[in-house]
């Protein structure tokens, strides 16, 4: 077994905090084989990163500790060498790589400084100006244009997938035998994640290392691995070939978990793209016919339909660019340039875009969250910028927003049953404080939560719960329009899977319109009736989801479904 | 009938939510001395008049019963008297008023107590402190002197004390230079630190918050401006400012709060302008916009709480500094004339021929004590009121 890179055995990792000890790791096995992929894949606090990171002992010594098992890395066991001998493993032969391009470098050093102190650490005899030359050819490499200009280029100069590539380029400048890759793309956009994935694939097959990569996407996993474990809660459930983990998930875990990827949810309800374009406008009693008319009035873009929900034209929402003395505006950020459309009642339509693009933007610019440069957003007919704080206040009531970040969308000061109880009273829900609760705890359980959460703090609960609680408090002021913004992408896929159901059952039973912002193309194609495609500020594509996504006719909306991984694309 | 059972369990919720905040101030060792150190200062401050004073507190005279202390007490000391009877009540009664309704109670007891008691009250304005120990006083039936026997300013001229004695039995941490008993003249003077502390504080708080948070939460222009009147009281020096209104308009504690508060608001206003820059853009901010919620409400319910911390503080410093600023005002001899301060003891300590260890030990100690007694209040208050700090006893 001279192909045998790595090789872990049984092993535990143990953290302490306070009193008690958490069973990070309990007894996971796997072996990396020279020029393999090997992918961790697992839902958040898995212990995927943890049991990484115990393969380069980065964890403090003083909370972290290894009860039993080996790490055998080419016959030595990393977790009972001792510290100098591990430093020489440590980046020259094995090398890691992390989530956050934003912080993982250096931020007063210039990349190719950074490179050069790595390589002049684990060569020695290397002289500057060879380490100068092997670091340009490690960033070319890594295909950075222009990289003999842009070595002494500073972090802040670069994007996130240039840094990324710069890290990358780091990790590979020492010619490792095995790289960790601890969700390199989580935070990259799909298109930048897609040439990144490319980029390490074409880089493993020409050095013939090995890859040890985390992830929680299903979709990259299919487009990267070779083999896949499946973690839940420090163990390893399933591993395997990746087809076949895939294609025939054998542990019950793994079955829930493909289940709940967004492109198998919408292929149990039959609406993946391209199968039937009836079927992707499944719309509620009031008839077919409104919706199909209000689809075409959105495909075109103009007022032909039945009377829409919301109208926006020419809106445009423009940041100044202040600089000077006087702070006169030399530019503008053009977020928002220049779109309309309308919104059909009782659809869902989802915005799709990179980040940047302007979607979030253009999501509260309706909501007149965000002053709207120039353009009109009408609701039922009435126009609602310019409007005055105390005539919008009526709308308010109306349309509702729902957040990204599960962290900053409640209030932690308050407990549920304020938060979801104040806005009622100002909008004169219920007749007093005791049908207010009762309306509360209603909407509590419609999003099945239990009644009695009303007496807690939003720190005493997960994330996908939080992300429940604020559907509920946009749902007790009954509103006819709800902007979900990106409400899905910071949980985990089943959790995700949960909340998309939880949409699509409310949307059935009250009418709802919803704003769906997103980038997960995969969301999208289950959710949602209608796309839109937005890249640098404009509108590029929209249309019927299954027009959009089977068969997309503008040359971004291309690009960007093709970076999407897919389950299908095993390798 | 499970309605009831809700409705009950939030009036237990909300009830708590305060006392759980101070379960968890109460928590370290440190702030319990801290408050036990305040407590005893309130106690001083209210009390004074009872506690050390040449007068009886209560005699009988030929079998007339009186109470000669109450003749000489004056507007201010029932008006303190009032809001501290008010507050004690309030805390034992089981009525579960909101914080506003607390303070509308206080102030308004205290302010009819005051009104009534300028009115009914007619204190002489000379006291003979020599008096008190004539026949009139001491050859009674019974008689029930205060703690501490001496007036803060009954220089003892009859019985001819030395001044400037060491601690004795007598004068338990010794007397002045005009013969006052030390710790008579620093009971009264705790009346003073306390309430110079937490009058001026509160009024560059609620001007410091007002301020800051428009500036944060409107940001642009009306940033702009608040700035500019931030760095204009920035560079007002306020010890100077208060040398200035002493010379013209001579000396009132009342001036110094009100100096003090009014030049101090800056640092509130721009630690609360910096929080709500950032509040503004959280989630939960944009959601109450979103529901429609009054600015009043986002302001103090949504932003204010969360954005408290930085300020209590600021706050517990700002005491200590307010009392720090009395004192440099007392000790450089511009205090008030004749009520005594901690400040003006220290004056007399260091101006004294010789160095008597009990002028500056005594008066240094409480002043020292109490700035540091807030700061510890403010940090454990800081903690407690953060949720995400709660420890596992608990909560919920």
């Amino acid at each position: 077994m001279s192909d045998l890179l790595l090789d872990v055995r049984d092993l535990h990792t143990y953290l302490r905090t306070g009193e008690e000890t958490i069973k990070a790791v309990d007894g996971i096995s796997y072996q990396i084989k020279r020029g393999e992929t090997f992918c961790l894949v697992g839902e958040s606090g898995s212990g995927k990163s943890i049991s990484a990171l115990s393969v380069m002992r980065l964890l403090p010594a003083a909370i972290a500790s290894h009860p039993a098992g080996e790490i055998v890395f080419q016959q030595e066991n990393l977790l009972t060498l001792p510290d100098a001998a591990l430093r020489r493993i440590r980046g020259s032969r094995i090398a890691m790589i992390f989530q956050e391009p934003m912080t993982s470098l250096n931020p007063v050093l210039s990349i190719g400084a950074q490179i050069m102190e790595a390589l002049q650490l684990h060569n020695p005899g290397l002289s500057t100006a060879e380490a100068e030359e092997r670091t340009i050819k490690a960033l070319e490499q890594v295909q950075l244009p222009n990289a003999r200009r842009r070595v002494r280029d500073f972090p802040h100069q670069l994007s996130g997938g240039q840094r990324q590539r710069v890290m990358i380029a780091m990790a590979l400048a020492c010619e490792p035998e095995l790289l960790i890759a601890d969700e390199p793309t989580t935070a990259l956009d799909v298109t930048v994640q897609a040439e990144i994935l490319r980029l390490m694939r074409e880089l493993q097959e020409s050095t013939g290392m090995s890859l040890l990569f985390i992830t929680h996407d299903f979709g990259v996993v299919a487009e990267m691995a070779h083999q896949v474990g499946v973690m839940q809660q420090g163990k390893l459930v399933e591993k395997g070939v990746t087809e076949q983990v895939l294609r025939q998930p054998q542990h019950a875990y793994t079955q829930q978990l493909l289940a709940a990827v967004p492109e198998n949810l919408a292929r149990q309800a039959g609406r993946i793209r391209g199968d039937n374009p009836s079927l992707t406008l499944p719309i509620s009693k009031e008839g077919t016919s409104t919706s199909a008319d209000s689809a075409l009035s959105l495909a075109r873009g103009d007022q032909a339909g039945v009377s829409p929900l919301i109208e926006v034209k020419n809106l445009k929402v423009w940041f100044p660019i202040k600089k000077g003395l006087f702070r006169h505006t030399v530019d503008h950020v053009k977020a928002v340039d220049d779109v309309s459309f309308e919104l059909p009642k009782g659809g869902i339509v989802a915005l799709v875009g990179e980040s940047g693009c302007g979607k979030t933007t253009l999501g509260r610019a309706i909501l007149q969250l965000e002053q709207p440069t120039s353009g009109s957003v009408k609701m039922r007919g009435t126009e609602l910028v310019g409007l005055s704080a105390k005539a919008l206040q009526p709308w308010r009531g109306r349309m509702q927003i729902a957040f990204q970040d599960p962290q900053s969308s409640l209030n932690p000061r308050l407990l549920v049953e304020t938060t979801l109880t104040e806005p009622m009273k100002v909008h004169d829900i219920g007749n007093n404080a005791e049908e207010r609760l009762e309306l509360a705890g209603d909407a509590l359980e419609r999003v099945q939560l239990k009644r009695d959460f009303l007496w807690r703090y939003p720190h005493e609960f997960s994330g996908g719960q939080r992300q429940r609680i604020g559907l509920a408090r946009a749902l007790v002021l009954n509103p006819a329009f709800i902007v979900c913004d990106e409400i899905t992408s910071a949980l985990d896929v089943s959790v995700q899977a949960e909340i998309l159901q939880l949409l699509l059952a409310i949307r059935a039973e009250r009418d709802l319109t919803l704003l769906f912002v997103t980038h997960n193309i995969g969301v999208v194609e289950y959710l949602s009736d209608w796309t839109m495609v937005m890249y640098q500020g404009k509108i590029v594509e929209r249309g019927p989801t299954a027009q959009v996504c089977g068969d997309p006719q503008d040359a971004y909306t291309q690009k960007l479904l093709a970076g999407v991984p897919r389950l299908d694309k095993v390798a | 009938m499970t309605n009831k059972a809700q409705l009950s369990k939030a009036q237990v919720s909300r009830e708590s939510f305060g006392r759980m905040i101070w379960k968890r101030t109460l928590g370290g060792v440190g702030v319990k001395l801290a408050l036990t150190w305040v407590g005893i200062l309130v106690i001083a401050a209210v009390f004074a008049p009872f506690l050390a004073n040449s007068m009886p507190l209560i005699m009988s005279k030929d079998g007339e019963v009186s109470m000669p202390v109450l003749r000489y007490l004056d507007t201010e000391d029932a008006a303190v008297l009032a809001a501290f009877v008010t507050l004690i009540g309030l805390w034992l009664l089981p009525m579960h008023l909101k914080l506003r309704s607390w303070l509308m109670w206080i102030v308004g007891v205290t302010a009819a107590v005051a009104v009534l008691a300028s009115l009914m009250l007619k204190p002489p304005q000379l006291i003979i402190y020599d008096d008190f120990r004539t026949a009139a006083y001491t050859e009674v039936d019974w008689r029930l002197m205060p703690p501490i026997p001496y007036a803060p300013t009954d220089y003892l001229r009859d019985q001819r004390a030395l001044p400037l004695q060491a601690p004795s039995i007598q004068h338990w941490l010794g007397t002045e230079e005009n013969g006052g008993d030390v710790l008579s003249r620093m009971i009264h003077a705790s009346r003073i630190a306390l309430s110079i502390g937490i009058v001026a504080t509160s009024i560059a708080m609620v001007i410091g918050v007002i301020i800051g948070g428009f500036m944060g939460y409107f940001s642009g222009l009306v940033d702009m401006i608040g700035m500019r009147l931030v760095e204009v009281f920035e560079s007002i020096p306020t010890l100077f400012l208060l040398l200035t209104f002493v010379a013209f308009f001579g000396r009132s504690l009342y001036m110094m709060m009100i100096i003090i508060g009014v030049t101090s608001w800056s640092g509130y206003a721009r630690y609360i302008r910096a929080e709500f820059l950032k509040l503004r853009k959280q989630d939960y901010v944009q959601a109450a916009v979103a529901s429609g919620l009054p600015l009043r409400s986002i302001l103090f319910r949504h932003m204010l709480p969360n954005g408290v911390a930085p300020l209590l503080v600021a706050m517990s410093f700002g005491v200590a500094a307010a009392i720090l600023a009395e004192a440099t005002l007392s000790f450089l001899g511009l205090g008030l004339v004749d009520a005594p301060s901690w400040g003006q003891m220290l004056n007399q300590a260091v101006k004294s021929a010789t160095f008597n260890w009990w002028m500056a030990v005594f008066p240094g100690g409480a002043i020292f004590m109490t700035v540091f007694a807030y700061t510890l209040i403010g940090e454990a208050f800081r903690d407690a009121i953060d949720p995400t700090l709660a420890r596992a006893t608990g909560v919920n």
